[in-house]
C-alpha cells in the first residue's frame, strides 16, 4: 500500500551541561544534595542579586555547536524569558532568543537523512517542585535552578520515530564524548520536546503541528511520536483538522493529551538581559574551542580500524559507550597490543558491564593491561587470564597477586616436563609402538595428558617442544 | 554645615569620638521622627560600629569614612537588616547578604545609622508612594522631599546623618537633592556596583552619594566605586573622584541645552540656573548654547525602558520565597495574583502593567524597540554635545518641592517632572545636582552639571568651585 502521509518531526533537545558550577553563580551544579543546599542569593532570585556568566558553560556550549557543524555567532546576547512558575525564582529564565551562541548545524543519521540544526543556545534550568498530596503541600527545591542547559533546536527534517530516537541517542552520545553533558536521561540531564505534523505524501506544504513537551527517555520519545502520528492520521482520515497546540505524553497510557492551545500560549515578553553584557568572540576564541574538541565516536572508529587494525564491528561496539571506549584507549596507551587488548576487552570486560546502569568499571586500565600482557607472554594461560579478570571484578585485587595466589603463574619447570613426559612414555609403551607404526595421532594424547599434569608448571609451548624432541628420538 | 571632611578632621584630632558623634545623630534622629526619613533605625548596631571605629581611629589606621555616621536608602541590601524598598511586599524582608557598596563601606568602618524611606521600589519623584514611612521636606514639612531617594535627602538636609546613599534610575538622587538643598551625584553607569541594589530599571540604576558638599560625594564615591566581580556591568576604572578639586574652571566650555530652559521650567528656577551659568562665566568658563532635540521623547522612552525592565525585575515577588504572601490561597495562580495585588501599591502596579504591555508580543516593536532607538539617538546627541563642551548645565527639576498630595493623582504630570534628569540615565553619563539658593517661598533650587562617561571627577571639581562661593541653604529644624 502506498503511504498516504509523510511524517515531519522537529526536535528541541535540552541538555544540562556538566560544568562544576551553575550558569550564573558559583553554586555546585552537581546532581543530588539535600533540597536547597546548592543555592545562593543569585540562583534563588533574592532582591538585588545579579547573574555572572559562567565562562565554562559558554565554552561547553560552543564545543557542542562546533562538533555539530554549527557556525558560532561572533556576537551573542542573552535575553530574559518571562513567566511565572514557583520553580523559577526570578520569574524569568535567562535564555537566548535572537542571537544564540550557535546556528546552522547538522547531523547525519544512519538512514542518510541529514538533520539540520537551526540553533543551539545557552540557558538556565529551573528548580524542582515536590508535591505532597497527602498534606496538600508543595515545596520548591532550587538545587537544579540555574544549572546551565543547552537547547538544540532542529529543523523539521526528521521523518520517523526511529529517526528521532536515533537523533537523540546520537546527540546524547556526542555530548558525552565532548565531555559537556553526562547524558543521564534518568536524572533529567537530557529532555526533549517533539514537534510532529503530517502532510500529504510528497507535498511540500507543512501541516499543523502538535508539540509534545518534556519527554525524558528515548523510549517515550519514540512512543509519543508513534501515538501522535496515529492520532493525527485518524483526524485527517476523518476529514478533520489538526489543532496547533502543546500536548503532553502519558507514559502509562502511551497517549498524548492537550496541555494548552495556541491561543493560550504564554507570551514570554523576551527582551535583552540588561545584567549580562553581550559576548564578542574572536577567531582565536573559536579556533581554541575547535582545538579542544575531543575525538567523536565515528572518529574513534576510524582510528581503531585504520591505525589499530580492529574490525569495523569491534570498533563500533567499543565506541557505543564513551566510558568503555575511554577504558580501551587508556589500556592501549599503557600496553599498545591493540588487537589482544580488544579481544579480552570485548569478551571479558564488556560482558560484565553491559547490563549495569553504572559506568564504573571496577578494575583499572593499568591492571587490565597487565592481565593482557601476562596472557600474551604466557605468564598465565588464556583461561586463567579470564579467571583473573573475574576475580578482580568480584573481589578486587592486584592481577599478579591473584595469579600467584591461585597458582596461575606458569613456571617453565624443565625438570618437571622431562619427568612427567618420560613417565608417560614409560607407562605407555603400547602407544609408542603405535606411533612407530604410523599412528601419529597418539601425539595428541600425550600432549593432553602432559598439559593436565603440568598445569601451572609449564606452558603448552614448551611441553609440545619437549614432546616433539622425544618423538623425533624414537 | 557639617561635612564628612570636617568630621574626619575632628574625629582624627580626637575632638570627639565616633560614639559621641553617633549618639548626637541618634538623638537628632529621634527628635525628628516626624520627618519620616527612616524606615529602620539601627541604634545598637550604630553604637557597636562607632566604638569599633574609635578603636581603629585610635590605632591610627582610619580610612576616610571610618566612624562617619551614614544613612542608606532602603533598597540597598543590608545583611540581616530589613531592606523593604518602602513596600508592603518586602516589609519584613531581611536579605541574607550585603550589597557590594555596604561591604565596601563596612570595610571602612562607617557607622550605619539606618535605612531611609523612599518611593515604593524607587518608583516616584516625591517619596509619597512609600507604603511605610513618608518623608517630609525639612525646609517645609508640608512639602515633599522629592524622590525616590527622599528619605536620604531629608536625613542629610535635616542633619540626621552626615551623608547618605541613594539610588538614581531617572533622577532619584538628583531631584530630591535639589528639593532638599543638598548635593547628590548619579555616577557614570558602571562605576558603582549594583550588586545588592534592589533592581528597578537595571540598565539605568546607579547607586550614588547624597551629601552636604560635592567633596563629600567624591570621598564616598572613592569608597564605593570600582569594578565588582558580582556585577558584570561595572567597568574597570581608576577614577579618583577628588582629583579635580582645586582645579580652575578657566577655559572650560559649559553647554546650555536650550531645550532645558523652555516652557514648563519655573521662571525662578530658570533664573537661578542662569545665575549659575553667569557665575561660571565669571570664573573663566565659556558658555556654549547646545541642543538636544530628542529631549521631547526622553520621558516617554525612559518610562518605556524603565517600566519594561521593572516589569521583569519585580516578577520575582510572588509570595513563594520571601516577602509578603496572601492568606490561604486556593491555587498557585491565586497565590501570585493576590500576593501581588495586595503587596504592591498603585504606582508600582501601574508601572508593571505599563512595562508588561510594552514588552507584549505585537507591541514590542511599537514601544520597547522605539524606546531603544531613542536611547541610541540620545546617546549620540550627548556624544555630539560633549565633543564641543566639557560640561552641560541644566536645572535639576522644573520646579521646587511641591506640597504633599499634589500631582499624586496625575501620573503623567508627575512623569513629565523627570524631564531634566532622565537623559543622564538613558545615556549612562554622570550628573550632579548642587543647590543654588531658594525661591521666594524659601524652597531650595538645584542645578545640574553633567559630563561625558567617566568624567565624574570633573563634575565634582566644578561643583566644588560653586559651593565654595555659594553655601548650601539650611533648613530651620
Amino acid at each position: 500500500m502506498c503511504k498516504k502521509y509523510d511524517t515531519v518531526i522537529g526536535l528541541e533537545i535540552h541538555a544540562e551541561l556538566s560544568t562544576k558550577t551553575k550558569a550564573f553563580c558559583t553554586c555546585d551544579a552537581s546532581f543530588g544534595g539535600d533540597p536547597n543546599t546548592h543555592i545562593c542569593p543569585v540562583c534563588t532570585g533574592q532582591p538585588g542579586a545579579l547573574p555572572i556568566i559562567n565562562h565554562a558553560a559558554v565554552s561547553y556550549a560552543m564545543r557542542a555547536g562546533l562538533a555539530l557543524n554549527c557556525d558560532i555567532n561572533r556576537y551573542t546576547r542573552f535575553d530574559r524569558k518571562n513567566y511565572f512558575y514557583p520553580d523559577l525564582p526570578k520569574a524569568y529564565q535567562i535564555s537566548q532568543l535572537d542571537l544564540p551562541l550557535c546556528v546552522n548545524g547538522s547531523l547525519e543519521l544512519s538512514t542518510g537523512t541529514v538533520v539540520r540544526i537551526h540553533q543551539i543556545h545557552l540557558e538556565e534550568d529551573a528548580g524542582k517542585m515536590v508535591h505532597d498530596d497527602y498534606h496538600g503541600e508543595s515545596w520548591a527545591d532550587y538545587n537544579r535552578c540555574s544549572v546551565p542547559l543547552i537547547e538544540i533546536v532542529t529543523e523539521p527534517d526528521i521523518k520517523s520515530s526511529e529517526e528521532a530516537a536515533e537523533f537523540v541517542s546520537k546527540i546524547a552520545l556526542y555530548l558525552k564524548y565532548l565531555n559537556v553533558c553526562d547524558a543521564k536521561m534518568q536524572e533529567g540531564s537530557i529532555r526533549a520536546d517533539v514537534n510532529v505534523s503530517l502532510k500529504p505524501a510528497g507535498s511540500s506544504v507543512l501541516g499543523d503541528r502538535a508539540e509534545i513537551k518534556n519527554l525524558n527517555s528515548i523510549r517515550s520519545i519514540q512512543r509519543a511520536i508513534e501515538s501522535e502520528i496515529a492520532r493525527q492520521t485518524e483526524i485527517l482520515e476523518g476529514g478533520g483538522k489538526v489543532v496547533q497546540e502543546t500536548r503532553r505524553f502519558d507514559d502509562a497510557t502511551g497517549t498524548t493529551s492537550s496541555l494548552r492551545s495556541k491561543e493560550n500560549a504564554n507570551d514570554y515578553r523576551y527582551f535583552p538581559e540588561p545584567d549580562i553584557l553581550a559576548i564578542t568572540f574572536t577567531d582565536e576564541d573559536i579556533e581554541k574551542a575547535k582545538s579542544e574538541i575531543p575525538l567523536l565516536p565515528h572518529q574513534r572508529v576510524e582510528r581503531y580500524t585504520k591505525e589499530y587494525g580492529l574490525t569495523d564491528e569491534d570498533a563500533r561496539v567499543i565506541t557505543l559507550e564513551k566510558y568503555l571506549s575511554d577504558f580501551y584507549d587508556q589500556t592501549v596507551r599503557i600496553y599498545p597490543q591493540y588487537k589482544n587488548v580488544a579481544n579480552l576487552f570485548l569478551t571479558e570486560i564488556m560482558r560484565r558491564v553491559k547490563d549495569t546502569d553504572s559506568e564504573d568499571i571496577p578494575i583499572s586500565p593499568k591492571d587490565f593491561a597487565k592481565v593482557v600482557e601476562m596472557a600474551d607472554k604466557n605468564t598465565v594461560n588464556r583461561n586463567d587470564a579470564k579467571s583473573i579478570i573475574r576475580i578482580m571484578f568480584e573481589e578486587g585485587g592486584d592481577p599478579e597477586e591473584i595469579a600467584k595466589k591461585n597458582g596461575f603463574i606458569v613456571v617453565e619447570d624443565t625438570a618437571a616436563i622431562a619427568e612427567v613426559i618420560d613417565k608417560l612414555f614409560a607407562d605407555r609403551p603400547d602407544l609408542i609402538e603405535d606411533y612407530k607404526n604410523g599412528k601419529t595421532n597418539v601425539f595428541g594424547f600425550f600432549m593432553g595428558q602432559a598439559n593436565r599434569a603440568l598445569t601451572g608448571k609449564a606452558t603448552p609451548m614448551s611441553i609440545k617442544a619437549y614432546l616433539e624432541k622425544k618423538f623425533s628420538e624414537i | 554645615m557639617i561635612t564628612v571632611s570636617l568630621l574626619r578632621k575632628k574625629l582624627d584630632q580626637k575632638e570627639f569620638s565616633s560614639v559621641e558623634l553617633t549618639k548626637e545623630y541618634l538623638k537628632k534622629i529621634h527628635e525628628n521622627e516626624h520627618l519620616g526619613a527612616f524606615n529602620t533605625i539601627c541604634e545598637e548596631e550604630a553604637l557597636i560600629s562607632a566604638s569599633k571605629a574609635d578603636e581603629r581611629i585610635a590605632s591610627g589606621d582610619a580610612l576616610p569614612l571610618t566612624g562617619i555616621p551614614m544613612a542608606i536608602k532602603d533598597n540597598i541590601c543590608t545583611k540581616g537588616i530589613k531592606t523593604t524598598c518602602s513596600s508592603k511586599m518586602l516589609e519584613s524582608y531581611a536579605p541574607p547578604y550585603d550589597a557590594t557598596v555596604m561591604e565596601k563601606l563596612n570595610s571602612q568602618n562607617i557607622v550605619f545609622l539606618g535605612k531611609t524611606s523612599m518611593d515604593e521600589f524607587a518608583m516616584g519623584g516625591s517619596s509619597q508612594t512609600s507604603a511605610l514611612s513618608k518623608p517630609k521636606n525639612p525646609f517645609n514639612t508640608e512639602c515633599v522631599p522629592g524622590g525616590s531617594s527622599g528619605g536620604s535627602a531629608t536625613a542629610v538636609s535635616a542633619g540626621l546623618c552626615s551623608a547618605a546613599l541613594g539610588s538614581d534610575t531617572g533622577g532619584s538622587i538628583r531631584q530630591p537633592a535639589a528639593f532638599c538643598g543638598i548635593t547628590g551625584i548619579k555616577p557614570t553607569y558602571g562605576t558603582v556596583s549594583r550588586f545588592g541594589l534592589v533592581a528597578f530599571g537595571s540598565s539605568l540604576d546607579q547607586i550614588g552619594p547624597m551629601a552636604n558638599s560635592a567633596e563629600d560625594c567624591g570621598i564616598i564615591l572613592n569608597a564605593i566605586a570600582g569594578q565588582d566581580k558580582h556585577d558584570r556591568t561595572t567597568r574597570k576604572h581608576d577614577i579618583d573622584f577628588l582629583s579635580s578639586i582645586g582645579n580652575s574652571i578657566k577655559g572650560m566650555k559649559i553647554g546650555l541645552p536650550k531645550e532645558f530652559f523652555g516652557d514648563g521650567i519655573d521662571e525662578e528656577v530658570k533664573a537661578a540656573v542662569l545665575n549659575v551659568a553667569k557665575f561660571y562665566e565669571n570664573m573663566g568658563a565659556e558658555l556654549v548654547e547646545v541642543s538636544m532635540p530628542t529631549l521631547k521623547y526622553a520621558v516617554s522612552a525612559y518610562y518605556l525602558l524603565a517600566c519594561a525592565e521593572a516589569s521583569s525585575n519585580l516578577s520575582r515577588y510572588d509570595g513563594v520565597k520571601y516577602g509578603y504572601r496572601t492568606q490561604n490561597p486556593e491555587s498557585y495562580d491565586e497565590l501570585i495574583k493576590k500576593t501581588r495585588s495586595e503587596g504592591f501599591g498603585t504606582e508600582v502596579k501601574r508601572r508593571i502593567l505599563l512595562g508588561t504591555y510594552a514588552l507584549s508580543s505585537g507591541y514590542y516593536d511599537a514601544y520597547y524597540k522605539k524606546a531603544l532607538a531613542v536611547r541610541q539617538q540620545c546617546k549620540a546627541e550627548h556624544d555630539e554635545i560633549f565633543s564641543k563642551c566639557d560640561l552641560m548645565l541644566t536645572p535639576t527639576a522644573p520646579t521646587v518641592a511641591y506640597k504633599a498630595g499634589a500631582n499624586i493623582n496625575d501620573p503623567v504630570k508627575m512623569y513629565l517632572a523627570d524631564i531634566c534628569t532622565v537623559t543622564a540615565n538613558i545615556a549612562g553619563i554622570p550628573a550632579i545636582s548642587v543647590p543654588c539658593g531658594c525661591d521666594k517661598s524659601g524652597m531650595p533650587i538645584g542645578f545640574s552639571l553633567s559630563a561625558k562617561r567617566f568624567d565624574d571627577a570633573k563634575l565634582i571639581g566644578a561643583a566644588d568651585i560653586f559651593e565654595k562661593e555659594n553655601p548650601h541653604p539650611t533648613a530651620n529644624i
